[in-house]
């Protein structure tokens, strides 16, 4: 039998208690938590082209001042052996990260360490006995860099780990074979720097990419609750409540055979006791919910820092453009957030309707809503959220607890009317 | 779009940002060592390199132009202050520096600039003043070709961050809002599926009384009854699943679908049989047939069948007589039985399950209940609803 009845699976119960959000443990919602990781990696293969284009660049680069050099080698088939295998390894990893395309396996990963390697060795054996690495290094420092092919397969810890890995193995055969001159200094550092920064800012770059493609993601997911009836069950709500028919069917079905014997054992009868409640409750209960409930509470980011004060459901009542510019504004006041640290949080009070105010417009109801927040101050909030604001109605913006407060009139049509 | 687009402008410049201040410091390293210039000089590259970084930090923080300008002066400026006080010969350590500057921590600017045609006007501005004034300032030395290499490639690095993660973007937007608008018909379905099975609530009734049974480990039902009935609603339940298919006249007539095939039904008939099974006989009387839309008649008969299921756990007696009545406007139900009784203010009428089961799902088709009962005189339910 497939369901656990130490797990609570009301979304509305345990949604309302922040504290137990983490116990949310539907099978639905795992799937979506992995189904939006691995959309994370949309649009990286491209981000890794890129990279790999850097590492071309720098590879002719590199090569260039290797064939520069070429007469001052002791012995240039060392510098050629490494250059070859480098390119090979290049070129091979290039198409290989093509092929594959979403994640490179470890054995892979270390093959392809192990050549790059290889490469450092090979170079570093052809200049040792020139006594300057910062100055005639070109393959181990491009070999370095080549780390940016797989940016976007392996995770940062791999990619940064291994860099520093070559990073100290460069650093201390130049600390070992180089006399640390003030004249030869600067081209070690600089050779290093070149070698090792290009990767950790590949790193942060594809970082920021993935998160911008996750933050993105989770908007347009929750932008799609703006189109959603007044009450709605909600995507988790729906299959919680398929879950539960599915598992009474199994219990009665486990009855029918017999594989249960009557009377039942106290265990089984305290399964369908709460199962029996579970689906009350949601037959019930379910349809009380506004949009604007299941944006937030399906919303990783609006779920964290976002609490709703909606006891009329008034919200519901929000036409798509009102609830567009509502939502915008909402995510836009969060989004903005420059430091991770700062700690902004929005509420929003809808309602109540206040009988004795006239409309004057039509028979338009009235529905005030209260927008006020921590950690937001006027002068911060982007000028974009205005106008979302000014697509809910009108307003008036004030400053409460050194935070942003912004007052809006929402028109909607009068529900009795309809 | 816009959204991502301006996610994308944060991005660019915090890349810059962490771009322009590792090669700052890079290059300040160089001109740590001993002898790199003349010791008085550092009173002046000092604070201009602490100009460089804050103008660098600022611009990751925010899109004004006036950054991408402060860098650009203070660069040059540094870029002066360094030929100048190392001329005519420089140290490695000053060309180590002027290389950094020119081919890496000033060329982060390219990434911020390659965003929209205005910004590559102002990258080919940026380029000309860096790379040209270097040129100019280090003509003299004897590494100006692989300075001029080294700056070539440099800015051709930094442009082509920049123009791939500007690119991959509307890419990446294009897709999400492919999802997005797969997600927006997802949850439409699903808010079609789950009123589907919210709808079917009679079904859900006869399931939940069968469950109720369960809980109480199905003592005093009959099991070869109890077990009929679990095969019929588990075979409902699975009807009920199997019921995605697409065919789209069943959802709405759904739940009297499944119902009609088998022998316990939506007809009161058939709730008299469900309850007959677990020793509760009903005596129907009056109008054997009730025409209503199929949301009131689901109301209807699951208030009655949840009171008929209170007689038989409640009363104390084994029989129950309903009676149907109906007029123009209105269908009403009388269920009726001899058992003990109870006092209504004793008795919590939650813990019947009566307000939420009864009285709640009256309401919601415009009907109405009313309760009477006295211990010792049993009990009557009147049950309303519209037609």
């Amino acid at each position: 039998m497939s369901y656990n009845i130490n797990e609570n699976t009301l979304g509305t119960a345990i949604a309302s208690n922040r504290a137990n959000r983490a116990l949310l443990a539907t099978p639905g919602g795992k799937a979506r938590r992995q189904e939006s990781q691995h959309r994370a990696s949309l649009g990286t293969a491209f981000i890794g082209i890129g990279a790999a284009l850097v590492v071309g660049v720098r590879a002719i680069y590199g090569f260039a001042w290797f064939v520069s050099m070429w007469g001052e080698y002791p012995n240039p088939v060392w510098p050629l052996a490494a250059w070859i295998l480098l390119i090979a390894t290049l070129v091979t990893a290039f198409v290989t990260a093509r092929v594959i395309g979403d994640r490179l396996p470890d054995w892979m990963y270390l093959v392809f360490i192990a050549l790059l390697a290889l490469v450092v060795m090979l170079d570093l054996i052809a200049i040792w006995d020139l006594h300057n690495i910062g100055h005639y290094a070109t393959a181990s420092l491009t070999a370095t860099m080549a780390l940016l092919l797989v940016i976007t397969l392996r995770g940062p810890v791999d990619i940064l780990a291994t860099t520093a890995v070559f990073g100290v193995a460069i650093g201390g055969s130049m600390v070992v074979n180089t006399p640390l001159l003030p004249d030869t200094i600067p081209p070690q550092i600089t050779s290093l720097g070149f070698a090792v920064l290009p990767v950790i800012i590949g790193v942060s770059v594809v970082r920021g990419f993935r998160r911008m493609v996750q933050l993105e993601l989770d908007r347009v997911l929750v932008q799609s609750t703006v189109s959603a009836p007044r009450f709605a069950v909600g995507m988790l709500a729906s299959e919680e409540l398929a879950r539960l028919d599915l598992a009474a069917e199994e219990l009665l079905d486990s009855v029918a055979t017999g594989r249960n014997p009557l009377p039942l054992k106290p265990k089984i009868a305290s399964i369908a006791a709460s199962l029996a409640t579970e689906l009350r409750l949601h037959l019930i209960e379910g349809r009380r919910e506004t949009w604007l409930y299941h944006a937030i509470s399906e919303s990783e980011m609006l779920g964290r820092s976002v609490t709703l004060v909606d006891r009329g459901s008034l919200a519901g009542l929000l036409d798509a453009n009102q609830r567009d510019g509502l939502l915008s504004a909402i995510w836009l006041l969060l989004s903005d957030n420059v430091k991770a640290t700062t700690d902004r949080t929005v509420q929003v009070q809808v309602g109540p309707i206040d009988a004795a105010v006239e409309s004057g417009i039509g028979h338009k109801l009235l529905v005030p809503i209260v927008v006020t927040t921590t950690g937001v101050t006027r002068n911060r909030v982007d000028p974009s959220t205005w106008d979302a604001i000014r697509r809910a109605g009108r307003y008036s913006d004030s400053t409460q607890n050194a935070s942003l407060r912004v007052d809006i009139e929402c028109f909607v049509d009068n529900p009795a009317d309809m | 779009m816009d959204q991502i687009l301006k996610e994308r402008d944060r991005l660019l410049h915090r890349t810059a940002r962490l771009y322009g201040l590792s090669f700052t410091i890079v290059s300040l390293l160089c001109l740590v060592v001993p002898g790199a210039i003349p010791p008085e000089s550092y009173l002046v590259v000092l604070p201009l390199y602490a100009l460089l970084a804050t103008a660098q930090y600022f611009l990751g923080r925010s899109r004004a132009v006036g950054w991408v300008i402060a860098i650009l002066a203070v660069g040059v400026a540094l870029l002066t202050v360094l030929t100048f006080v190392s001329s005519p010969n420089p140290t490695q350590a000053v060309a180590s520096a002027v290389a950094q500057l020119a081919a890496a921590s000033l060329a982060s600017l390219a990434i911020v600039l390659t965003a929209s045609p205005r910004r590559m006007i102002a990258l080919g501005i940026a380029v000309t003043v860096v790379v040209g004034g270097t040129i100019f300032l280090t003509i003299q030395w004897d590494s100006i070709l692989p300075m001029i290499a080294v700056m070539v490639l440099g800015w051709v690095l930094a442009t082509i961050v920049g123009v791939w993660v500007s690119a991959g973007v509307p890419q990446a937007a294009r897709r999400i809002a492919s999802i997005g608008r797969a997600h927006r018909a997802e949850r439409q379905a699903s808010e079609l599926e789950a009123q589907r099975r919210q709808g079917a609530r009679l079904l859900h009734d006869t399931v939940l009384a069968t469950l109720t049974l369960l809980a109480h480990s199905g003592v005093g039902v009959a099991p070869a009854a109890l077990q009929q009935q679990a095969a019929d609603d588990a075979k409902l339940l699975r009807q009920l699943r199997l019921g995605a298919t697409p065919t789209p006249q069943s959802s709405g007539d759904y739940n009297l679908e499944p119902v009609e095939e088998t022998v316990l039904g939506t007809t009161l008939e058939s709730v008299k049989q469900r309850f007959g099974r677990m020793g509760l006989e009903v005596s129907w009387h009056g109008t054997g047939q009730v025409l209503l839309p199929s949301d009131v008649l689901d109301a209807f008969l699951l208030a009655l069948a949840e009171c008929l299921e209170n007689v038989r756990r409640h009363s104390g007696v084994t029989e129950a007589h309903v009676t149907i009545v109906d007029d123009a406007t209105t269908v009403r139900a009388m269920i009726t039985d001899a058992g003990v009784g109870f006092t209504l203010d004793d008795v919590d009428s939650a813990r019947l399950g009566f307000k939420e089961s009864v009285v709640g799902r009256l309401k919601e088709v415009g009907g109405h209940a009313r309760l009477f009962s006295a211990p010792g005189s049993g009990t009557t339910v009147v049950l309303e609803v519209p037609r």
